[in-house]
């Protein structure tokens, strides 16, 4: 099952017996979208709706979403159309989670999908599927908050390159799976000191990102990405599922309560009080906020968290990122900002 | 055919300082490779001994060794007389002789603290390609940057597309285009490829040369207030590069800031190159690789 945002509840998909797969573009220049997405839509739901025409991801029997922003919402349904799959849905994921009905609403939504999901695997889910599901994806959150935890050392053993191939894997495959190769991988990094300058402590933040590309240069320009707030990193998995009334309601709670996108961090903004904690924490000197070009959710979210991360003494960097980012405009901006957090010794 | 005027091509120039002599001081150089234009700055003991200022060639190792050949052309000076050199601009890594690159944004900087003094806090440096707007400390340490967007509109090198279309020498471009009685709207784009596009129906339209250079230099003004407003200006206020030499765009974008821009005897072309090779004494002197 291809999913499109992270709102998915892939627990009750688990629990029936499908593999959750998330849907990531290609960072490859294409104009195959243009006659189904406006070109003012964001690059990322662009670059994923390309990869559905290209046939890409022909393995999948089903395709949903759960309701976040209408621009990867335009990808699934011109991909369903286009390309239909076996299975597909448009979960109701309420935008105000900060009303108390929104517990409630999502339960219901869960009720139904759940049926859903029965009827097209032709199987019932018992609650001891559930059960095992909620185990296997809690134990993956856990392991990555270790690894997480690691990069607060003041020699990283692990790049934040290397940590987003770690989360971009977690989202493609069976977690069981993911979670043996996690308790290898802390057991490799418990005393390992990597052969390269930590440098500049930075936080990178902001919407879908998964450019490897662009963490390699920053990472090659005297700085290490110490700690992440994208849903292509800790957004995905910070929260555990905690025991509740029952089940798909401590589910539910889960996904009302985890650290929200800018989609639905609203009223009260909660997710900048997590953002400056993390700085704390991960003891950041700096932080590069970037988001997709065109994403509205994030641009509104940007100058809020601008300034509550400068008046809390962390210098901020702005980038917008295309499918393709040019790389060389963007590293006289790092190189910049990594002179002005750093290199006292110029002077 | 008649030969055509290159009339884009801006007055390359070099200058030693009479007054010194470099034997038995420190020398250091700052090289820096723009996009459009590549200086090479000498220092002797901290002084401004000799400079050239010069267009960058296709090849960026190539135009860092003419520029610095130039710069010491009859003073004796050899290469290996430069005892540190910092490479900066687009072309910074492609220094031959150099043992360092810093990006021209802390170059700007510290170049304009040297140029204007140490009351100066905000630097616009609008170069040949793109444009920046910078906030430094009284060391002309950068504490906060903004750069335009990944095209070339309103920079130099749209400047020079300009005098070439309307056939005025590229020195002359800011003076003509004071000269008109009413200030016209300026033109709707600053992108180089529409704006000339609007151009040319104006001149259809019959509008003269200074006009058009008029709502040409006005909107680039514009353009450039926008990223002013973004970051905040603190005064001091002044500008570094190629454009802040030219009075048409200058004295619009003075009266739209409200705030006097700073004036300097120094080739504003120039604060790249001297701020790096500020910067390498500071790190000869720190024994730093």
């Amino acid at each position: 099952m291809g999913y499109f945002c992270t709102y998915v509840p892939e627990e009750i998909l688990y629990a029936a017996g499908v593999l959750p797969v998330r849907i990531l573009g290609s960072h490859e220049p294409q104009d195959l979208t243009e006659p189904h997405i406006f070109a003012m839509f964001c690059p990322f739901c662009r670059d994923c709706l390309a990869q559905g025409l290209k046939n890409r991801y022909k393995y999948l029997d089903g395709l949903m979403i759960a309701q976040s922003c209408l621009h990867i919402r335009q990808a699934y349904t011109s991909w369903i159309k286009h390309r239909p799959v076996e299975f597909s849905k448009f979960l109701c994921m309420p935008h105000k989670v900060q009303s108390p009905h929104a517990y409630e609403f999502l339960t219901e939504e869960y009720k139904t999908f759940k049926n859903e999901v029965e009827d097209w695997m032709g199987k019932k889910i018992t609650d001891k599927d559930l059960k095992n599901a909620i185990e296997v994806y809690n134990e993956n959150r856990r392991l990555m908050r270790k690894l997480y935890e690691l990069r607060k050392r003041d020699i990283p053993p692990i790049t934040g390159e290397q940590v987003m191939e770690v989360v971009m894997a977690m989202q493609m495959t069976d977690k069981a799976e993911h979670n043996k190769m996690l308790k290898d991988l802390l057991k490799k990094l418990e005393n390992h000191t990597p052969d390269r300058e930590t440098g500049s402590r930075l936080m990178i933040l902001g919407s879908e990102d998964d450019d490897t590309v662009f963490m390699n240069m920053v990472e090659s320009c005297g700085a290490t990405f110490v700690i992440d707030d994208h849903c292509t990193g800790s957004r995905y998995f910070w929260n555990e599922v905690e025991n509740g009334k029952d089940l798909l309601s401590s589910i539910a709670s889960r996904y009302i309560d985890r650290i929200p996108c800018p989609t639905k961090d609203w009223e009260e903004r909660k997710r900048i009080p997590h953002i400056l904690k993390l700085c704390k924490d991960w003891n950041v000197d700096g932080a590069i906020i970037m988001q997709q070009k065109f994403c509205d959710p994030h641009e509104l979210e940007f100058v809020s968290i601008k300034k509550a991360l400068e008046d809390a003494g962390v210098p901020t960097l702005f980038l917008e990122f295309d499918v393709t980012v040019p790389i060389g405009q963007f590293k006289i901006r790092v190189e910049a900002f990594l002179e002005m957090i750093g290199e006292e010794d110029l002077f | 055919m008649a030969e055509k005027k290159e009339l884009w091509r801006w007055t390359e120039s070099r200058w030693t300082n009479p007054k010194l002599d470099w034997k038995g001081k420190v020398i250091t150089s700052g090289i820096d490779v723009g996009s459009v234009s590549s200086q090479a700055v000498i220092l002797a003991d901290g002084e401004l001994y000799t400079y050239s200022n010069m267009r960058t060639g296709s090849d960026s190792p190539d135009s860092a060794m003419k520029a610095v050949n130039w710069a010491m052309e009859d003073t004796g000076l050899k290469l290996e007389d430069i005892k540190y050199t910092v490479g900066t601009g687009y072309g910074r890594v492609n220094v031959p002789f150099s043992q360092r690159a810093i990006t021209e944004i802390a170059c700007h900087a510290r170049g304009g603290n040297f140029m204007y003094g140490s009351s100066v806090r905000t630097i616009l440096d609008m170069g040949g390609q793109d444009c920046k707007a910078i906030h430094c400390d009284e060391r002309g340490k950068v504490t906060n940057f903004l750069m335009n967007d990944k095209c070339a509109a309103g920079t130099g090198r749209g400047m020079e597309v300009f005098a070439d279309l309307l056939g005025v020498s590229i020195n002359d471009v800011g003076d003509l285009s004071l000269k008109v009685e009413k200030e016209p709207q300026p033109v709707s784009s600053t992108c180089v490829v529409y704006a000339k596009t609007e151009a040319t129906g104006l001149l259809r339209e019959g509008w003269p040369k200074n006009k058009v250079l008029a709502a040409y230099c006005s909107a680039m003004a514009h353009r450039i207030m926008t990223l002013l407003e973004r970051i905040g200006v603190e005064e001091d206020f002044a500008i570094t590069g190629g454009i802040a030499k030219n009075r048409g765009v200058v004295t619009r974008l003075e009266k739209e800031v409200g705030i006097p821009i700073m004036k300097t005897d120094y080739d504003t072309q120039l604060a790249g190159a001297i701020g790096a090779a500020l910067f390498a004494k500071a790190l000869l002197e720190k024994g730093k690789k």
